[in-house]
């Protein structure tokens, strides 16, 4: 285990809740916004962690993510512009 | 020895620009303001993230996987940022060109 990844990892974590409080509590645009910024944080997030235990089967999960959370966040963009 | 140094410092970092971009998105005003400071946790910590990890790693299978998914994370990102500005600008003003309604 790198330590460093982990603490890293768990530093971020930790930076996900004020923008977590922005998407409960703030108007739709300032709460997109915020699930965005968590997103990205997240991918980078499994990542560490993927690096910090180096277990082989944790290593797809930041490139799914990467790749699911792109294309949600898009079709909820054009949801919020469009009916929300 | 060295290499984790660097590691370190690298993650070290991204990980300040990523609590100071949390911070500006809690704290700034207005929807538009917050999305500048996600630039800075969807750019610039992923591609320190990603050096750390070649630099500890170097190139394997599984840190190829990582950096797959970090540049993957820095190309779609700006996208996404425009694709929201846009939402936000119709929902406002009913069109995202100037002037136009």
């Amino acid at each position: 285990m790198t330590t460093a990844f982990l603490i890293a990892a768990i530093v971020m974590l930790v930076a996900m809740v004020p923008p977590g409080v922005v998407l409960c509590r703030g108007d739709l645009p300032a709460s997109v916004v915020a699930y965005e910024f968590i997103t990205s944080v997240a991918v980078m997030v499994l990542a560490l962690l993927a690096q910090a235990f180096r277990r082989p089967s944790e290593f797809e999960f930041p490139v799914l993510l990467a790749v699911l959370l792109f294309g949600s966040g898009l079709v909820f963009v054009r949801v919020v512009e469009r009916w929300l | 020895m060295a290499r984790d140094i660097v590691a370190d410092i690298l993650l070290g970092l991204a990980s300040l620009v990523v609590l100071g971009a949390s911070v500006g998105v809690a704290v700034m005003p207005g929807a538009y303001a917050k999305l500048h400071f996600v630039t800075p946790a969807a750019l610039v910590a992923p591609v320190l993230v990603t050096l750390a990890v070649l630099v500890q790693a170097g190139l394997s299978q599984n840190s190829g996987e990582t950096v797959l998914a970090l540049v993957f994370l820095v190309v779609a990102s700006p996208f996404l940022s425009h694709a929201t500005i846009r939402a936000i600008r119709v929902r406002e003003q009913g069109d995202w060109r100037e002037n136009k309604r």
